[in-house]
Formats: structure tokens, C-alpha cells, sequence
């Protein structure tokens, strides 16, 4: 489903040269849940986003779904992600003018694959019925990070690129949508590739990798 | 620590320069226009001031009933009878295309109330100026025509053609180039070229001597009382881009302020108390006032000296008032301008001292309540245009219960008062309109988010809008009126100037000139105008019975025009309303009538068919008003009759004539056996291109400061919603990245801002052009009455209109584009990072 050839990425800033990947492999199967961990700032990320295509790397190569993205032009890669990708940021980035249920349903509607039902379904699953006509910002944190989960999965992605989607959560709605997302991967068979920071949110899912100073290393349990 | 609360909110403008420029150049600009205009009105009010202090004012005057010059004889005929009477000798010197007036005065005859016997306190001795080699008095801003300045001036003997001046000696009180010197003084220079009149002390006689007519000084209207109107409109504009910078600085305030709200909860939860907050705020406003002031005043200052010149022009053309061409500045004009800056800037910044001090330490996320706060803020806002537009009809009301032609200041109230119910309706009809959108748009998920998202932004546009609103709505009314003045007064032109030839002489030159005209076989037409004066005693009006005149009327003499009736001028003179149609109008003005102008007949409620009993020379006869008649550009009320009802009946002189010449006829040979039969200079013989030049250069320069200050207000306007767009540009920015990280592509992307601003833009200006109509017809039908005394046809230009729309709508485009262009820059991945500040 998502396989990442040699990719390497450096940040240049003022202070100098960031080297942030150094020659990163990594494949994921179909209905295969793999998380990525590793300390602060170590480029967890980044490597989310290079593999969604929102950044591209300096060298090597992203492939989704057998499609090389850097074959792609910018409309083909926003339609792929549109129609495969469910992307879950860590800060969110719930549309502010929109209210809890168009949000959910936002993405699901650009790739016009609404779904009523499936809408409903996730909503009381992340605990926010009834807060439907709700804007974001009258949302705690945890709701919010709900909705943002919620965004993506109603899309019915093939791929789930998540940015440390319970970090906000108390450990019993963390539980709940860990098993929402684990659900839905067995469910859809659908890729998911999870940052988090917490040993026992990692446990559940097939694999587990540690990025440290640019390289990946699994971690054998 | 205020120190520091005051350096750490500061701070925030290194990290926002935009939002520091928007908020200076609204106070810039704000203060500027303000300034300028007030500079020119006091430079003007100082002026007249001046002008007043002069003998025309102050002091009747005699002439002759026949109209031949007054001469030496008549001043001993008088002075036999014992009749109190003092001689002015008046000529002019035209210096490097400067008109000078030099008023030769005899101060030992000189009735003593007068503002030139304070001569000898402030110029020296009477001995000095009464005796050779005399003395020239000037202001100093006259100084500038000879190149002198003050060091040089005093006692300097600048030479003109052959001749000397006395030596100079300044005086302040004196208006601009004027130079008053001892009567013996004026001779020597002159002579015969000089004219003579002859004044008394105001109220001196209460009857003319036989032969003579006397205009009493309170018949002339004085230079301030004919302006006033003039210097209303400018004001009123002034006050216009005044408020709309002000919408600019509120707008900088409120965005500075949201943005540092977190810093100011910080300062609370580290225990500074809320008043040390308030008092930062306060300073911080201050020192913005200051700098805003400052900058205003210089370039205000620059501004009204770059418009003088037009102005004072335009004064002088239409009003006969002299207004110096550099700037004179009370004290109290500084501090004027200072206090209206800084006022307005906490006025505008009232808002956010206001939250400052209601300010919580504790808030629930960064905006938790602002939706909820916004929708009351609208509804305030409704309140307040629903009470402007309470207002508004009041003063209508009112408007329409005074008579034609009174409550200039009602007028422009009224206009103030639609300006601000419209732009007060105006936030919360864009955010209903945009509700609906996003109800109709639900399907389509990209329209919503387009509705949804203006919703959200229209808290920090709304300001911008309105000024927008306000300015364009201005802008169309101001706009219309100056074309369609422009218009009819060039089409007025044409229709009076019948003659392709006119001939400005003293009235003993014209008479014997008609006469010969007569036998020239040359010459198809010739036609004579006449001036006179009169008093309007009774009114006999056909909707209420005879009533006298009233006190003022009773006091203020009427100017009397005579026409000849003839085909050549009749067919092409333009009428506004005639009692039975236009053909018996001019048959019956060739006999007891008389017609009246626009400005007399609002003045006096008069219409066709009504009659006037006026002092003739055979006593009191009543006239039947027979037409009234558009006369754009005069202030004063007149009477039109014919050229020999005027000589007969009226005290009154020949003016000018016209001259018609056949086709074949050569126009240059008959010019010049014209000038060499009666010894004319060349400047009194004008062809009707030179007068319509002349007379289009006059409006187009009383207008170029109402363009001016026009185009400079909707400039600021447009500034105002670029500094509102840019300044959230980055907000924005945010918005568009998620939106493409959730598959929207970047081409689309590009598209909405531009929709969305475009849209709202349009919208804007398409509400901008009823009200804009609704301004036109204010200005042309109701203040131009007021102020000037004639109506002007409502008229519309679209391409006007066009344009306008055209510039809220690029604007609002540049705006929009400039987020999008970032987007193409960086990476959208980049903005997603950002924090939310
Ligand atoms: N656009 C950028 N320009 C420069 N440096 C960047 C940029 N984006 C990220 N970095 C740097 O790259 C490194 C990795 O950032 P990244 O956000 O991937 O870390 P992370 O592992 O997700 O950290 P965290 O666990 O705190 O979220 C950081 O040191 C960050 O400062
Ligand atoms: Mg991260």
C-alpha cells in the first residue's frame, strides 16, 4: 500500500543544515497497522507528511496504492489524496467556520463518497453525537482531536496516516479510539501508520519502528 | 513595569510592521485631509477678515445715476452740498501675472470707523504717509510678488514699468495684493488711468443725492457670508475622509488587539493589575495619536498648499473674495488639528480599551466565545443603524418642512445620517446574505466552505466594508454631481453666449459704440446687456396674499440684468419654468415683466405668474415674474429685463454688448476697426471661445479640490481593505493549507479567495450605487440649493459607476491574490506548522 524508497530530507534553516532523514525504507501492507516512535523532534512528522505527499522529499521516492508520487502532478496527487489518503494532524486543523458534522463529513464530501450512515456511525463512536451543529472552537481538546479522527475515517481511507491521534486523550477515550481505528484497519483493510509517543498505544498495532538521528529502526517485541 | 507592559505590547508591532503601517496610515491620512482643509479654511477666514477690515466694506458708496464716470467735479459738487463725502482713487498693476489692486485713499476725509485710520498706529506717522515720497502699504504675503522678503521690504521702492513705488511699509491687516497708499500717491503714478469713487461712512446719508445712486455696504454681502456654503462642502468632505480613516485605525486597533490578547492574559496571570494594562493601552495610543498627528499636519500642511492656488482661484472667480495663495495659520489651528487627531484615535480605540479593561485572565481557548460575541456585536450594530435610520427619517422630515433653499447643515446631517444607517446595515446583511449561501450551498461542500469562511472573516472585514461603503457611495454621488454640473453648465454656456463676439467697456464708451454698431453694415445683431440694481419691496405671491418683503430683503439691494430680446438670443436662453410657455415668457418680459433667477426664486419662494413690487426710478411698480431662469455660478439674486426697461426705470449702465456678425464678414478687419474707432485695449474685445474657456477653467478648478479630496477618499478606503486583507493574510494562508492537505488542488485553491473578496466586494459596491444615486440627488436637488442657490438635474454616469466598482473589485482582488501567491511559494505543508497566533 505505502512504501518509502531511500527518503532523505534535510531543513535548511538560518542556524544551518538539519538533516531530519537519512535513506529511509519502509513498506506497509494492506490492513497492516504499523506505529512510528521516537523522541520529540526526531522527524515523526515530517516522515507523516512526506508520505502524504504534502512535502516532498530531497531524495528517494513515495509510493501509494503502486503510484509513484513524485510521477504525479500536483492535481493528481490532491485527488489521490482526496479520494485514499485519511490524514490525522497533531495540531488538528479543523476548518473553524464549519460546524462538528460538515467537518466530519468534509473531506468525504469533496471525494463525493458521503455516507450518512457511516457519518452517524463515527460520530457516536467518537462520543460527539450531539454535538453536531457545535463549531470546533466550542470543543475541548479531546472532542476536537475526536472530530479530527473522525474527519478522516469517514472517507473509508486506504491509507491512515495518523499524527499521535490519542495524544490528547485520557487513557479510557484513548482505549475507545485506538479500538475504533484498529477496527476500521481490519474492517476496510486499510493501511494505518500511527506516531505516537506511548508504549501502550503502540502495543495493539503489528509493528512498531523507532526513528532516531534519521534512521528507522523496527523494534522486535 | 507600566515601562515594560508599554515595550512588551509594542513589541508586537516588529513581528506585525503591516499592522503598524495600516494603523499610521489611517491615522495619516485621517489627519492629513482633516488638516488640510481646515488650513485652507482659516487661511481663507484670515482673508476676509482682512478683506472686511477694508474700506469696501465698512462704507457706502456713490456713483452716478446716468453711469459716467465720476469725476473730480462730482467730488467738489458733493463736497459743496456738505455732503460727507471721501475720494478713493483705485487701479491696478499686474506684476508677473499677479493682479494687484492700489487703492489711493485720502485719510484726512476718510470716515474715521474705518480699519484704514488705524494706518497711522501701526504705519507711522500721518505726516509720512500723506507726503512725498509717501508710503506703499502691503501685507506681507504680497511681499513674494516684488521677490522681496521682510528684511528687504521695509522702505524698498520696487520699480513698475518706469515708475517707483513709495517705500514699502507691511501691515498685517491688509488683504492680499493690495497695496493702499496716500491718494496724491496713486495720481503720481497713475493719473487719468485711476478711477475715482467716492464712499461716506456707513448710514452717512439716508437719501442719494440728486443724480447719484448709493450702495449701501450692507447690501454687499461680505466675502465670508458668500463662501460659507464653499467652505460647508469642503469641511463635510474633510469630515468624510476624517471618518474613514478613523475606520481604518479601528480596524489596525481591534486586529492588534485580538492578536495580543494572550499576552495580555499572560501580564494578568503574572499580576499586573488591570489598571497598568488600561494605562499602557492608553499611552500606546497616544504616542500612535502623536506620531499620526504629526505626520498628518506635514503632509496636510503640503496638501493644502498644493490646493490653495485653486481654491483661491475659484474664490476669487466665482466670489470676488481674495484669499492669499500661501498659507496663514492661526495658533489655534494647531492645536486644532492635533486634538481632532487624537480625539479620533480614542474614539476608534475606545473599543479596545474598553475590552482591555473588561479583560479576564482566565479565558477559555483563544476566540471560545467570539461567535457568539460577534452575532451580538451585529445586533448592536443593527440597533445602532436601525436608530441612524430613525435619524435619518427625522432629519427628512425636517428637511422637507423647511422652505427651498434653507438648512444646508440639516442636509448634510441627513447625508451623514443615510452614510452611517447604511453602513451600519451593512455587517449584518452580508452575514444574513452569507447565511443563506451556505443553506443553499450544503451540497456542494466547497461553496459552503466559501460562505462559511466569509462568515467567519466578516468580523474583521466588516470595518473595511463599511468604509468601503461609505467611500464609493461618496465617491458615485460626488462624482455624478461634478460631471453633471459640468454638463449643464457647459450646455448653460453655450445657450447664453448667443454672440460670437462680446465687448466689456465702460458704460460712456458703450453708448456711442451701440449707436455706431447700428450703421455698420457688417454687423447682422448687436446685443447690448445692461446692469443695474434695484429693491424688492412687496411680494405678491398667487398662493398667499401680498406680503412685504421682509426686514433683510427690504435692506439688501437685487442686481437687475438687461437683455435684448432679440431671436438670436430668445431661441437659445435657457428657461427653467415660464407662467405660459416660452414664446409669450419673452413677449411679456418686452413688456411688464420681469424674469428672475433660480437663486432668487428659491430665496423668495417665488414662481411664475407671481409678482414683485420693486423701487424704480418712477417710484414703486409691481412686475409679473414671467419665467425664471438658471444663472450657475453666480451667488447673488437677480432680475432679468430688457435692456430698455432696465435704462429706463432702473438706476443701471450699460455692460457689455454681443456682436453678430454675417457669415461673410471679416471678423479680424471689423475687430480691428472696431478697436481703432473707439481706442479699445485688446482685452476688451473677448470672442465667445475665450469667455467659455475662461468660464470652464473657473468650475474646473472650483472643483478640483472636490475631486481631489473625492479620489483621495476612496483611495483610503481602498487602502483600508487592503491593510484589513493583508493583515489576515496569513490567517488565511492557514485556512487554504487544509484545505489542499484534505485533496482540494492548488488551482482551486487559488480561485476561492478571489471569489470570496471579489464577491463580497461587488456586493459592497453594488449596494454602494443606490446609495451613491440617493447622495447624487441629495447633493444636486437639496445642498446645492442650500449652498448655492440652483438645482442641478439628477444625472448618472455609468462608466463612472463602472470604474467604481471596477477599483473595490480589483482591490478586493490584490487583496486575495497576494495569500494565494504565497501559497504558490512556499510549501502549503509549511503553513499547516504554523502555530495559530
Ligand atoms: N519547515 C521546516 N523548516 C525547518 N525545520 C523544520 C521544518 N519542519 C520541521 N523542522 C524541524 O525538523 C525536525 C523534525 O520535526 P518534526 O515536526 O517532524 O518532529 P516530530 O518528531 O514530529 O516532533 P514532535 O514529537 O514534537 O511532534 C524538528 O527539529 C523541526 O524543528
Ligand atoms: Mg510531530
Amino acid at each position: 500500500m505505502l512504501a518509502l524508497q531511500q527518503v532523505s530530507k534535510t531543513f535548511t534553516t538560518p542556524q544551518g543544515q538539519l538533516l531530519v532523514l537519512n535513506e529511509i525504507n519502509l513498506t506497509l501492507a494492506r490492513g497492516e497497522s504499523l506505529a512510528l516512535m521516537g523522541e520529540s523532534g526526531s522527524g515523526k512528522s515530517t516522515l507523516l507528511h512526506i508520505a502524504a505527499g504534502l512535502e516532498a522529499p530531497d531524495l528517494g521516492h513515495v509510493v501509494i496504492d503502486e503510484q509513484s508520487l513524485s510521477s504525479l502532478n500536483e492535481p493528481a496527487r490532491a485527488k489521490l489524496r482526496r479520494q485514499q489518503l485519511g490524514l490525522i494532524f497533531q495540531q488538528f486543523h479543523l476548518v473553524p467556520s464549519l460546524n462538528v458534522i460538515d467537518n466530519l463529513t468534509l473531506q468525504a464530501r469533496l471525494a463525493h463518497k458521503e455516507d450518512g450512515e457511516w457519518s452517524a456511525y463515527l460520530l457516536d463512536r467518537l462520543g460527539l453525537a450531539g454535538r453536531e451543529r457545535h463549531y470546533p472552537e466550542q470543543l475541548s481538546g479531546g472532542q476536537q482531536q475526536r472530530l479530527a479522527i473522525g474527519r478522516a475515517l469517514a472517507v473509508r481511507p486506504s491509507l491512515l496516516l495518523a499524527d499521535e491521534p490519542t495524544g490528547n486523550l485520557d487513557e479510557q477515550s484513548a482505549d475507545t479510539v485506538l479500538a475504533l481505528l484498529l477496527d476500521l484497519v481490519k474492517e476496510t483493510q486499510c493501511a494505518l501508520l500511527m506516531v505516537t509517543h506511548s508504549a501502550r498505544v503502540a502495543a495493539p498495532l503489528d509493528r512498531t519502528f523507532h526513528l532516531h538521528l534519521g534512521s528507522l529502526k523496527e523494534t522486535k517485541r | 513595569m507600566i515601562l515594560r507592559v508599554v515595550l512588551t505590547l509594542l513589541s508586537h508591532y516588529r513581528r506585525h510592521p503591516g499592522q503598524l503601517a495600516m494603523l499610521l496610515v489611517g491615522l495619516w491620512v485621517a489627519s492629513a485631509l482633516w488638516s488640510s482643509v481646515q488650513a485652507i479654511n482659516a487661511t481663507a477666514k484670515e482673508s476676509y477678515a482682512r478683506a472686511n477690515a477694508l474700506f469696501s466694506l465698512e462704507t457706502d458708496q456713490l456713483a452716478r445715476s446716468d453711469g459716467i464716470a465720476l469725476s473730480i467735479d462730482d467730488y467738489f459738487l458733493l463736497r459743496q452740498a456738505g455732503l460727507p463725502v471721501s475720494p478713493l482713487l483705485e487701479s491696478s498693476l499686474t506684476i508677473e501675472n499677479t493682479r494687484l489692486t492700489v487703492l489711493g485713499i485720502d485719510l484726512l476725509t476718510l470716515p474715521a470707523s474705518n480699519g484704514n485710520s488705524r494706518t497711522t498706529a501701526n504705519g507711522g506717522s500721518l505726516t509720512e504717509f500723506i507726503s512725498p515720497p509717501w508710503q506703499t502699504q502691503l501685507s506681507p504675503d504680497t511681499l513674494q510678488v516684488f521677490r522681496l522678503d521682510r528684511q528687504q521690504a521695509l522702505g524698498a521702492t520696487p520699480s513698475i514699468g518706469e515708475q517707483r513705488l513709495p517705500p514699502l511699509t507691511l501691515r498685517n491687516d491688509l488683504p492680499p495684493n493690495t497695496l493702499v497708499m496716500d491718494i496724491a500717491a496713486v495720481w503720481a503714478l497713475f493719473g487719468e488711468q485711476a478711477t475715482l469713487s467716492l464712499v461716506t461712512a456707513s448710514g452717512a446719508l439716508s437719501q442719494p443725492p440728486e443724480g447719484y445712486r448709493l450702495t449701501r455696504a450692507t447690501s454687499l454681502a461680505s466675502p465670508e457670508q458668500l463662501t460659507d456654503s464653499f467652505h460647508l462642502n469642503l469641511t463635510a468632505l474633510a469630515l468624510l475622509s476624517l471618518v474613514v480613516g478613523l475606520f481604518i485605525v479601528q480596524a489596525a486597533l481591534g486586529l492588534a488587539m485580538e492578536q495580543r490578547m494572550t499576552t495580555l492574559r499572560t501580564f494578568r496571570a503574572l499580576g499586573v493589575p488591570g489598571k497598568t494594562i488600561t494605562l499602557a493601552i492608553l499611552l500606546e495610543l497616544l504616542l500612535f495619536g502623536l506620531i499620526g498627528a504629526a505626520l498628518g499636519l506635514i503632509s496636510g500642511l503640503w496638501l493644502a498648499g498644493k490646493l490653495l492656488p485653486d481654491v483661491a482661484s475659484t474664490l476669487s472667480s466665482l466670489y470676488q473674495a481674495d484669499v492669499q495663495r500661501s498659507l496663514a495659520l492661526p495658533w489655534h489651528y494647531w492645536l486644532g488639528s492635533v486634538a481632532i487627531t487624537l480625539g479620533g484615535l480614542l474614539l476608534a480605540g475606545s473599543g479596545v480599551l474598553w475590552r482591555a479593561t473588561k479583560l479576564q485572565v482566565l479565558a477559555l481557548g483563544q476566540s471560545y466565545a467570539w461567535r457568539f460575541s460577534y452575532q451580538r456585536q451585529l445586533m448592536r450594530m443593527l440597533q445602532a443603524g436601525g436608530l441612524a435610520g430613525a435619524i435619518t427619517l427625522g432629519l427628512a422630515t425636517c428637511l422637507s418642512l423647511l422652505p427651498a433653499g434653507e438648512g444646508l447643515v440639516v442636509s448634510f446631517s441627513l447625508v451623514a445620517a443615510l452614510l452611517f444607517t447604511c453602513a451600519l446595515c451593512l455587517p449584518p446583511a452580508l452575514n444574513a446574505l452569507l447565511q443563506l449561501l451556505q443553506r443553499l450551498l450544503r451540497r456542494r461542500p466547497l461553496g459552503q466552505w466559501l460562505a462559511a469562511d466569509m462568515q467567519l472573516q466578516l468580523p474583521r472585514l466588516s470595518l473595511a466594508m463599511m468604509a468601503l461603503l461609505i467611500a464609493l457611495a461618496t465617491n458615485l454621488g460626488v462624482s455624478s454631481m461634478v460631471g453633471g454640473f459640468r454638463l449643464t453648465f457647459l450646455e448653460w454656456l453655450d445657450q447664453r453666449l448667443a454672440a460670437p463676439l462680446y465687448i466689456n467697456a465702460t458704460p460712456s464708451t458703450l453708448t456711442p459704440l451701440n449707436e455706431w454698431l447700428t450703421s455698420q453694415p457688417e454687423v447682422l445683431e448687436t446685443l447690448p446687456t445692461a446692469r443695474g440694481n434695484t429693491r424688492l419691496l412687496a411680494i405678491n405671491s398667487a398662493m398667499e396674499n401680498e406680503r412685504n418683503a421682509n426686514e433683510s430683503a427690504l435692506l439688501s439691494s437685487i442686481a437687475v440684468f438687461g437683455i435684448s430680446t432679440v431671436p438670436t438670443l430668445t431661441s437659445q436662453w435657457p428657461l427653467l419654468e415660464t407662467f405660459d410657455g416660452i414664446p409669450r415668457a419673452w413677449e411679456a418680459l418686452a413688456q411688464q415683466s420681469v424674469f428672475i433667477n433660480e437663486q432668487m426664486a428659491v430665496a423668495r419662494a417665488l414662481q411664475p405668474g407671481d409678482s414683485v413690487l420693486l423701487e424704480t426710478l418712477q417710484g414703486a411698480v409691481w412686475f409679473t415674474v414671467a419665467a425664471i431662469y438658471p444663472d450657475y455660478g453666480n451667488p447673488q439674486q437677480q432680475l432679468l429685463v430688457t435692456v430698455d426697461t432696465l435704462m429706463q426705470r432702473f438706476e443701471g449702465e450699460l455692460a457689455s454688448t454681443g456682436i453678430v456678425l454675417h457669415s461673410e464678414a471679416d471678423t479680424d478687419a471689423f475687430r480691428q476697426a472696431l478697436s481703432t474707432e473707439f481706442d479699445l485695449s485688446p482685452d476688451t474685445l473677448v470672442n465667445q471661445q475665450e469667455i467659455k474657456e475662461a468660464a470652464t477653467q473657473i468650475f474646473e478648478r472650483t472643483f478640483s479640490i472636490t475631486r481631489a479630496l473625492n479620489g483621495l477618499t476612496l483611495g483610503v478606503a481602498a487602502l483600508a481593505l487592503l491593510a484589513t486583507l493583508l493583515a489576515q493574510a496569513q490567517q488565511r494562508q492557514r485556512q487554504l493549507a487544509t484545505l489542499w492537505a484534505l485533496g482540494v488542488p492548488r488551482a482551486t485553491l487559488a480561485l476561492l479567495p478571489l471569489i470570496q473578496l471579489g464577491g463580497l466586494a461587488l456586493i459592497t459596491g453594488l449596494l454602494a450605487i443606490p446609495l451613491g444615486i440617493t447622495i447624487t440627488w441629495l447633493l444636486v436637488a437639496v445642498i446645492n440649493v442650500a449652498a448655492f442657490g440652483w438645482r442641478l438635474p439628477l444625472q448618472l454616469f455609468p462608466l463612472d459607476i463602472a470604474v467604481m466598482l471596477l477599483t473595490a473589485f480589483s482591490v478586493a482582488l490584490f487583496a486575495a491574490a497576494l495569500p494565494t501567491l504565497q501559497l504558490w511559494r512556499t510549501s502549503p505543508r509549511a503553513l499547516l506548522n504554523e502555530e495559530t497566533q
